[in-house]
């Protein structure tokens, strides 16, 4: 990046320039006038001078000479001083001169450059145009030649098969020709397979009518037999059906009577169920101490006669206090009463009774 | 792996299993009766000598008495076997006795005995209970008390009290027209009472320490209260609170370390708690303005029950045994006193004023109930049994002190001494260590 004063010197262009290397000569112009005026006066008093004494007009004359000569020397050293700074004023502005001058060539060199480039990259844009307009012309060329070849070759194809067509339409006729030729021969050939056929048929024909008529006789006696069988088979089934019917229906009885019998079982079980409670209950000590909340499960065995045959503990209460009161009580209650009903009966002796004893 | 596999056989064996197979007739019972467990106490063999106790007797007579028991009469029994080879179980069984006991006693010199016993289970031939013992002739009563125990325990599943003892206070005058008080003992029947101390001036409020092994108990032995603890074996006593003014109602502390008192040492009747050991007293209740008394101490020796009418009348309170803000306990009427603690805490009993009388009355702490058990309307001084089944008390017959005990549940009454002298403030002891 540009430093900005440098960038603002090329943005003002030329004139900026001129007018701060025109201060710069000012300031150095009224300096040195003002010191040169002052040296001219004393030149004047000297020769207005009147003269007095000889001797002391010389020694005057030649202290003044002296002096004079001095001075004169001071001057010329101041003179020639003054001489040399002019001169290195002028070098300076002269030094300066050029520098602004070379800046503006290098300013109008630049211009020249920028220029130079944007002509160079209007030309290589240009030329980018132009290869690309170019390249199209090529591809359109390309393009054209392309559809060229192919209707070319469209047309060697179309020319070829006209061709090939040619040749089957006289390889076809050629056939047709060898065809006409076997068909004829074939023809001669079939007239006499059907000669000899038929001739076969006669033959044939005579021999199967033999034969179908004694499959007929055969198979009427097999319809016979089979009539037979099937009414046989008929009659067998009917008698089957029958049976079975006659037997689903006993067995149709039998599931009555015996959900009846089940039923009258149950009936005596429930009432046989009170009896028994009501006869543990009777001889059941509860033990004082007992809490609700016991519960002891109890399966009880009987014989035929009412007598126990097995008390078990099934679940216990967890109190063996407890669980002997209830065993106590149902070996107490023996021997148990016993349903009249002998199949209430049998179903309790095998099936014992589950007793469970819970304080109230 | 097998098992897995019996196990899935199993459950579909379930699942193709007739139903009928569980359809088995269930009976529920849940009545029962209340009544006492009948048991047979065959009297023991004696071999042809005499005993100098009925043993039998006493334990026939320690079951019945606890109304937990219904022996049959002897004239009932079937047979008399002493040895188990001598029963014939199913003859028991057609008396449906849920007990028999046998036993047999025999003496070489006529000085010790052996004595053994047998219970049996008569429904399944079973002993659940046997023992031997061999005792000189003055421990056969005891023994008979101990073997009623067992009995009691095995057959109802709760500790036997039978050979616990009572202490009481009686009252008597003697020929000569002077009156004389004696701090007794007695077994738990009210039966063999022999004496402590006796005095002419009142003793009071004796107090079982927790070993069964001294007693506590106030004396005006030397014309004013003072409270002393007393060794029973060997009759050493000492006197732990003589302090200015009231000394009375002593109670252990479940640990027998501390004696809970009744002081009016600060001029107002307040309850204290002593260090035995040392002396050391803290004062546990304070209230100018009520008498605190009758302290006794819950099972866990945290908390102490008294009675105090700082409510304007006797009520029951209770307080941490190292004091603090006193909760009311009792609420049914407007007198409730004396109380005590069954073993297991869950009760309060105490004497509740009601129509002009005192009852002996139950509260259950849980809930809050009171069950009033007694009906002679002369009660005082409950105390419960050991096992919690039992509060013995002081009433009166006939113009005359006696004690009885009546069972938790009230359905259950004893008279456990004759009237003709008078017996009271009793207290029962804790079980033989």
């Amino acid at each position: 990046m540009k430093h900005p004063i440098v960038q603002t010197l090329l943005a003002g262009g030329t004139s900026t320039i001129l007018h701060i290397l025109l201060f710069l000569l000012l300031i150095f112009s009224f300096d040195m006038p003002t010191d040169i005026r002052q040296f001219g006066q004393p030149e004047v008093e000297i020769v207005q001078a009147t003269v007095v004494d000889e001797d002391l007009i010389l020694e005057e004359m030649a202290r003044l000479q002296e002096a004079e000569e001095k001075k004169r020397a001071a001057e010329e050293e101041r003179q020639q001083k003054l001489d040399e700074q002019l001169e290195k004023t002028q070098d300076e502005l002269a030094r300066k001169e050029q520098e602004f001058l070379d800046m503006q060539e290098r300013a109008k060199l630049d211009a020249e450059q920028r220029k130079q480039e944007a002509e160079l990259e209007q030309q290589r844009l240009k030329e980018l145009e132009q290869q690309r307009i170019e390249q199209e012309e090529a591809r359109k060329q390309a393009e054209l030649e392309r559809q060229q070849a192919e209707q070319a070759k469209q047309q060697a194809e179309a020319e070829r098969k006209a061709a090939e067509e040619a040749k089957q339409k006289a390889e076809a006729e050629r056939l047709a020709a060898e065809q006409a030729r076997e068909e004829a021969e074939a023809k001669r050939k079939a007239e006499e397979e059907a000669r000899r056929k038929a001739e076969e048929e006669a033959k044939r024909k005579a021999e199967e009518e033999a034969k179908l008529k004694a499959e007929e006789e055969a198979k009427r006696k097999a319809a016979e037999d089979e009539a037979k069988r099937k009414a046989e088979a008929e009659r067998l089934a009917a008698e089957k059906s029958r049976a079975e019917a006659e037997e689903a229906l006993q067995r149709q009885l039998d599931a009555e009577a015996e959900q009846r019998k089940q039923q009258r079982i149950t009936g005596i079980l429930d009432s046989y169920g009170l009896q028994i409670q009501q006869r543990i209950t009777r001889y059941w000590t509860k033990p004082a101490n007992a809490e609700a909340g016991l519960l002891v499960t109890l399966e009880v065995k009987l014989i035929p006669g009412g007598d126990i045959r097995s008390v078990r503990v099934i679940k216990s209460s967890g109190s063996e206090i407890f669980d002997r009161s209830a065993e106590n009580a149902v070996y107490k209650a023996a021997p148990m009463p016993m349903p009249s009903d002998p199949d209430a009966a049998q179903k309790i002796i095998n099936e014992g009774i589950e007793i469970y004893f819970k304080p109230e | 792996m097998a098992l897995r596999l019996i196990r899935f056989l199993a459950l579909m064996a379930m699942f193709f299993m007739p139903i009928q197979a569980f359809a088995v007739l269930k009976v529920e019972i849940t009545g029962g009766s209340d009544g006492a467990l009948p048991i047979a106490i065959v009297p023991f063999g004696s071999e042809g000598m005499k005993s100098p106790e009925d043993i039998t007797s006493i334990i026939r007579n320690d079951l019945e008495s606890s109304g937990r028991f219904a022996p049959l009469d002897n004239q009932d029994l079937v047979s008399r076997p002493s040895e188990q080879s001598q029963v014939n179980f199913a003859d028991w069984r057609l008396l449906r006795s849920e007990g028999l006991v046998i036993g047999k006693i025999s003496s070489q010199d006529g000085e010790n005995y052996q004595v053994q016993f047998q219970l049996f289970d008569v429904y399944r031939g079973q002993q659940l209970a046997g023992k031997r013992y061999q005792v000189p002739a003055s421990g056969l009563r005891a023994l008979g008390h101990q073997i009623a125990d067992v009995i009691y325990e095995t057959l109802t599943g709760e500790k036997g009290i039978f050979s616990t003892r009572l202490a009481f206070v009686t009252q008597i005058t003697a020929g000569d027209g002077k009156k004389w008080f004696a701090l007794q003992i007695s077994d738990a029947d009210g039966a063999n009472p022999r004496t402590v101390l006796q005095s002419t001036q009142p003793i009071m409020s004796p107090s079982w320490g927790p070993d069964g092994d001294q007693l506590a108990y106030v004396s005006f032995e030397n014309g004013k209260t003072e409270v002393f603890v007393q060794q029973l074996q060997s009759g050493q006593r000492k006197s732990v609170a003589s302090f200015e003014g009231i000394n009375s109602a002593p109670a252990w502390s479940p640990d027998g370390k501390k004696l809970a008192l009744t002081l009016s040492r600060n001029g107002n009747p307040e309850i204290y708690v002593m260090e035995l050991a040392n002396g050391d007293l803290i004062r546990v209740t304070n209230n100018a303005q009520a008498i605190d008394t009758e302290a006794v101490w819950s099972p866990d020796g945290s908390d102490i029950y008294f009675t105090s009418d700082r409510g304007g009348r006797p009520q029951i309170y209770k307080v941490s045994a190292s004091g603090g803000r006193a909760e009311r306990i009792s609420f049914e009427g407007n007198y409730n006193a004396s109380p005590d603690l069954s073993p297991d805490g869950s009760k309060l009993a105490m004497v509740h004023g009601a129509n002009g009388g005192f009852y002996i009355a139950v509260q259950d702490l849980k809930t809050g109930a009171i069950h009033v058990l007694t009906d002679s309307g002369k009660a005082e001084s409950p105390s419960f049994a050991p096992n919690g089944q039992m509060i013995l008390y002081a009433t009166e017959q006939k113009g005359s002190g006696i004690l009885a005990a009546v069972s938790v549940d009230g359905r259950i009454h004893q008279r456990l001494s004759e009237s003709g002298t008078v017996v009271r403030e009793p207290a029962w002891s804790p079980l033989k260590k």
